[in-house]
């Protein structure tokens, strides 16, 4: 799915968070969003789900208003994996999952194989097949996180928004996570703290005080003078064995 | 993707078929059992005798008795136990807070108002039901909450669903308060003493005076509600994660929010203005059948509904025999049993 920001603006209590926000990302890209805390990395990407309004400028989707999307519409295309999203009711890995399927059942369509199928795969995906019985108030913090993942694929969306994916998760399940996002055929928006993990992105956008500052090519866009104005820190590159740039952090700024 | 997709889980409603048989054994049980125990034959009887003219010959007095007190007290308790553990339900699933219930609203608060307007400051003069001024209290109350909670949660808008729904308690806890000082101030103004025991006594929830005229409205609330409530069920079920989580599963969030917990306060509306302010079934049995029957609505909104009938239908049953020769108030029954065991609930479910 193709989806283009033009001059997107969102502000809370007349405090600006978003300003003039303008960019493109292609059908099947993987886009990285990347920003110090606070930069607006979680507001674009609630603008992006649908979640909420901006107050100037718009969300094409396929060419579509995404602001005149039904929801309902809106949820079979777009899935959206929060920062954090946490329950107290008593639910399976299995019942979480289910959810995800809600944007394709109506009080009268009950659920059927297709639904089973898109369960069983998005479990799969994320290797928590064999915690699909646990209860949600179980499951270790990395464990919610794939669940969360595992939801959103099982609703089968165009365009994934994955709201730092990789917390939680231990240095397997990271790569693994990654390599997984990777491999969909889907347009993929990722924020992402981890700056070597960006790289692996087809492209970034940099967020500083709710503005894109940079968009392009990792490669092109981590370099030192950035890293030092935006994230405050210096750094230096290298090629890690494999050829691919590599960051190293050395202190704050 | 394997193609050869597991087998398609089974129906969730397989026990459905039972809910009507154990409704039913309750409703005759609530009407056999009294201050004269009737036997089961006699209650039968006259049932068949009103409902297809069966004829059988059954002492007139008893028949009375059954058909005339016991029987529409048995339903609209049972109505009234159905509708106040599904407000429980949608509440608790709709604002994310275990604790929500139709008190916590300001429902029940403005209910008391009203009917206390009416029976001791007499307003209307005798031309408004008691009934009338509690539904009315109710739903000016309720509308009161939702305003102020509009205004605390300002003009945010656009997704932060979460805060509003914190907003909305704390605006409920605000409408409680006042209502309930409000009727406290009309009592002790107004009422002499004979009234204000009257008066709190229907405020801890009374079906003495229930007759078939108020069956009907409470029969059709609570079936409205279960209906409603299962044909949301997957709605409710999105809102697993907060409001945002729903929105971002296709819920339109504030549409369902607002028409569902604006039928329920109608609902309450109508069985506060019936049976008085029952407490204790709205917060308890809902987190009840969450431990028995798990979170998904399919199964908890009738299950809720069923567990709420025959809880409140048993609780009349015990108000009326626990002490010989009087009635204790129903929201006395349904605390004193419901709070333990809520907490035995609450410690098997630890311990799981
Ligand atoms: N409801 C709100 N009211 C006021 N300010 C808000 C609100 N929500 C977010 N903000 C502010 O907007 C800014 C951007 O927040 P956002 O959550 O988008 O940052 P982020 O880039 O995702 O940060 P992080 O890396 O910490 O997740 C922050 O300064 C935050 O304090
Ligand atoms: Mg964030």
């Amino acid at each position: 799915m193709k989806v283009e920001l033009r001059h997107l603006s969102a502000r809370i209590h007349r405090a600006p968070l978003l300003e003039d926000i303008s960019v493109r990302i292609d059908r099947g890209e993987l886009f990285g969003l990347v920003g110090p805390n606070g930069s607006g990395k979680s507001t674009l990407m609630r603008c992006l789900a649908g979640l909420q309004r901006p107050t100037s400028g718009g969300i094409l989707v396929d060419d579509a208003d995404l602001a005149r999307m039904p929801a309902r519409h809106r949820a079979r295309r777009i899935a959206f994996v929060q920062q954090q999203a946490d329950t107290t009711d008593r639910l399976t890995v299995r019942q979480a999952v289910d959810l995800g399927r809600i944007p394709y059942l109506s009080a009268l369509r009950g659920w059927g194989r297709s639904d089973e199928t898109a369960v069983e795969a998005a479990l799969t995906a994320v290797e928590m097949t064999a915690f699909a019985g646990r209860l949600w108030h179980t499951l270790s913090g990395g464990e919610r996180q794939r669940v969360h993942i595992a939801r959103a694929l099982a609703q089968d969306p165009r365009l994934l928004l994955l709201d730092e994916p990789t917390n939680h998760l231990d240095i397997r399940h990271q790569l693994s996570l990654m390599a997984l996002v990777r491999a969909l055929p889907i347009t993929r928006v990722i924020a992402l703290h981890d700056l070597n993990q960006a790289t692996a992105c087809d492209r970034i956008g940099v967020l500083s005080g709710g503005r894109l500052v940079a968009t392009g090519l990792p490669r092109d866009v981590l370099n030192e003078d950035l890293l030092a104005e935006v994230f405050g820190v210096a750094a230096t590159r290298h090629a890690a064995p494999d050829g691919s740039p590599r960051l190293h952090f050395s202190h704050a700024l | 993707m394997t193609m050869e997709a597991a087998p398609v889980r089974a129906v969730t409603w397989r026990g459905l078929w039972l809910a009507p048989v154990v409704l039913g054994m309750t409703i005759l049980a609530g009407t056999a059992i009294g201050e004269t125990r009737l036997p089961f034959v006699t209650v039968l009887r006259t049932l068949a005798n009103h409902l297809w003219g069966a004829g059988y010959p059954v002492d007139g007095i008893e028949a009375g008795i059954i058909w005339s007190y016991r029987l529409p007290r048995a339903l609209v308790a049972a109505c009234c136990g159905a509708g106040l553990a599904l407000t429980g339900v949608v509440l608790q699933a709709l604002l994310r807070n275990p604790l929500a219930d139709p008190y916590l609203m300001g429902l029940s608060a403005g209910a008391s108002t009203g009917a206390v307007l009416v029976t001791v400051a007499g307003l209307g003069g005798g031309a408004i039901s008691m009934s009338l001024g509690a539904l009315t209290g109710a739903l000016l109350a309720f509308g009161c909450v939702a305003v102020l909670a509009r205004a605390v949660s300002g003009d945010v808008g656009g997704g932060r669903a979460t805060q509003a729904a914190a907003a909305l308690i704390l605006a409920g806890i605000a409408g409680s308060q006042l209502f309930n000082a409000l009727t406290a101030f009309i009592i002790a103004r107004s009422a002499n003493a004979e009234q204000a025991r009257g008066i709190m006594f229907w405020l801890m929830g009374n079906l003495s005076g229930i007759r078939w005229d108020d069956v009907g409205a409470c029969m059709a609330v609570s079936v409205a509600g279960v209906a409603l409530c299962l044909w949301h069920r997957r709605g409710l079920d999105a809102f697993t994660f907060g409001a945002d989580g729903a929105a971002s599963l296709g819920i339109n969030v504030p549409a369902l929010r607002g028409s569902l917990i604006a039928a329920t306060a109608v609902m309450v509306g109508v069985l506060v203005s019936k049976v008085g302010a029952i407490g204790f079934v709205g917060l308890v049995v809902p987190h009840a059948m969450r431990f028995l029957v798990g979170a998904r609505h399919d199964r908890l909104v009738p299950a809720s509904a069923l567990a709420g009938a025959v809880f409140l239908v048993a609780a009349d049953v015990i108000s009326r025999s626990l002490v010989p020769g009087q009635v204790l108030p129903i929201g006395v029954v349904t605390a004193l049993v419901g709070a333990p065991a809520f907490a035995l609930i609450l410690v098997h479910g630890a311990r799981k």
